[in-house]
């Protein structure tokens, strides 16, 4: 178990500094930031004095090598734009995001699995079928068509509920139902064909030939060994709590991380996109790390650290 | 139980099974689609920059408009359904280009990693760890920021989309295969690995790897139309699936047909994909469900 965890962070970490490396490499073969930043024609002197402050005047290895030094400290660097710390300036938006994020995951979950499962053990009944559908219509329609349509219908023909902005918790409702339904639709996917899989196994008939109850046969032998690959999609899901908002955060004008996103790329302000991209990584990491963690508890065969 | 029935062997099927409705209608209109992006410059009525500045914001013949702008116009009175038509080409180019290059360079890397087994195995499978354990969209935000937008890039860029499936299946098939006998026996007769893999391999998995492009496809459709839809895409004066309904936001309460024909052409168009890729799985590759 031990020399299991060891090996997963060490992967994990691995994993970080791939993220800081891909970071630096894109940033330094974007073009000179001091002349993005300042116009083509500022004086040589003033884009001389923006480099020294910036660090820009090191060779490579020592920049890529300071750069790691400051991500240890904490230090990502400041908006270029304002010159606040790109760390406080991520940092101030999260609960928004996560005000969006965690109600959606619930309701993915509370309508993905169910209805995943239910499809399954009811394989091509009518209801498998309206499941299916809606399953891969909610994987289609894009998160900002749903949304849209949902302004259309709700704030704009019906004016029951507001079409954008942070006001009171009914501006969340229309992002996190756009949010929720379609995770819902592709974890009721993923839960039906892990659960058709299982049901499918020789055991579950020698549980059922051995005159087992199909109630008992579905909790205690199908529904554990489903939750594997089900387990790795709401990980998914749990470690996307940052970054999975981008789109729909757009739509609904809502100020969370993924509006400072698209607007920082927009805007070139590359401290605070490279912030974001390690606070999603690390958060990615940690929900795999646990997920791993997780199959363990949920797989005996694999506690010992030997890989099925 | 139904499962037993779905375990019997595949001789007890009829001879010729018939393609469900739904697959026909999915097969109909890709085909529609793709038609209208080989001739767009012959039965647009209008080229999709030309403006009508004195019928801007007209509305569609089915919401009191007339028959000069079938769909109506966009706030600088240029035709919806000229742009429509434009934007399928465009949109299906890129998915087009972005799905063939993931494809290409996952399958490539996969028999690399296959092939020379080692240290390079483990890269590829480290990059292909790295690639799904982030968000794509933020991976292709970051990249955007520093290099600006541009089609190439856009095309490339979604291009590393899902690269890491190909590799990871064509390097898992191609090390099965080697243990077939098939791939040993021609490389014992001197076949170079190019013709090893690409002769004899490549075919055996292809019914697989065309399975994994046709889901990929939707997802890429789905990608460009959001980066563009968020102004980080296609740029104007091109116009794409997209980027048409990040415009048309601007006018949802006075002008919402703007926003009604690319959204239902993107989900209709994704929709067929997915279902035709869902049904060539299940016929040609039951080891992927």
């Amino acid at each position: 178990m031990l020399r299991f965890l060891t090996i997963r962070l060490l992967r994990a970490a691995l994993t970080i500094v791939l993220v800081v490396t891909f970071a630096f490499i894109v940033l330094r073969m974007s073009g000179d930031p001091a002349l993005l930043i300042m116009s083509a024609d500022a004086p040589p002197e003033a884009i001389a004095a923006f480099r020294k402050s910036w660090g820009l005047d090191a060779p490579l290895w020592v920049q890529y090598v300071n750069y790691f030094g400051a991500i240890l400290h904490g230090d990502l660097g400041q908006s270029m734009r304002d010159g606040r710390g790109a760390v406080e300036l991520v940092a101030e938006r999260i609960p928004a995001t996560l005000a969006l994020t965690i109600p959606a995951l619930v309701l993915k979950i509370g309508l993905g699995i169910p209805a995943g499962i239910f499809a399954a053990l009811h394989r091509n009944s009518f209801i498998d079928r309206a499941v299916m559908f809606a399953a891969v219509a909610g994987f289609t329609v894009p998160s900002f068509v749903l949304g849209l349509l949902l302004v259309l219908v709700f704030a704009v023909q019906l004016g029951w509920l507001p079409s954008g902005g942070q006001e009171s918790w009914r501006h969340a409702i229309l992002p996190i139902v756009t949010l929720g339904a379609g995770g819902a639709a592709v974890l009721a996917r993923f839960t039906r064909s892990a659960m058709l899989e299982v049901l499918g196994q020789s055991y579950i008939r020698t549980a059922s030939a051995k005159g087992v109850p199909w109630m008992s046969v579905v909790r205690n032998h199908a529904l554990p060994n489903a939750a594997i690959p089900t387990v790795t999609i709401v990980g998914f899901m749990v470690g996307s709590l940052l970054a999975g908002a981008v789109v729909v955060e757009s739509v609904f004008s809502w100020p969370g991380v993924g509006r400072l996103l698209v607007v920082a790329v927009a805007n070139r302000d590359l401290a605070v996109v490279q912030c974001i991209l390690l606070v999603v990584a690390v958060t990615m990491v940690t929900a795999n790390i646990v997920v791993d963690l997780l199959y363990g508890f949920l797989d005996p065969r694999l506690r010992a650290g030997v890989k099925a | 139980m139904s499962t037993a029935l779905a375990a019997l062997p595949a001789t007890t099927r009829k001879p010729r099974a018939t393609v469900p409705p739904m697959v026909a209608f999915a097969l109909c209109w890709i085909a529609a689609m793709l038609a209208v992006a080989a001739t767009v410059q012959w039965i647009a009525p209008y080229s999709y920059t030309a403006l009508d500045l004195r019928a801007r914001l007209h509305p569609p013949v089915f919401m009191g408009g007339d028959w000069r702008h079938i769909l109506g116009t966009d706030e600088l009175g240029r035709d919806v359904l000229a742009r429509l038509l434009y934007s399928i080409r465009l949109s299906l180019l890129i998915a087009f280009g972005a799905t063939l290059i993931g494809a290409a360079l996952g399958t490539l890397l996969g028999f690399l990693a296959a092939h020379l087994r080692g240290l390079v195995e483990q890269v590829v499978l480290a990059l292909a760890d790295f690639q799904a354990s982030m968000p794509f969209l933020i991976l292709a935000l970051s990249v955007l920021a520093f290099f600006g937008t541009s089609l190439t890039l856009l095309i490339c860029l979604l291009g590393l989309h899902g690269w890491e499936r190909y590799a990871r299946i064509s390097r898992g098939l191609a090390i099965s295969a080697g243990a077939q006998g098939y791939a040993a026996a021609v490389r014992q007769l001197g076949a170079s690995p190019w013709r090893v893999y690409g002769r004899h391999v490549l075919p055996n998995i292809a019914s697989t790897l065309i399975v994994s492009m046709t889901l990929a496809f939707p997802e890429i459709i789905l990608l460009e139309s959001g980066l563009s839809f968020l102004g980080l895409g296609v740029q104007p004066p091109e116009t794409s699936l997209g980027n048409m309904v990040g415009y048309a936001r601007e006018y949802l309460t006075r002008a919402p047909w703007i926003l009604l024909s690319p959204a239902m052409v993107i989900v209709m168009t994704t929709l067929s994909v997915s279902m035709l890729g869902d049904w060539l799985r299940d016929k040609l590759d039951p080891t992927l469900r």
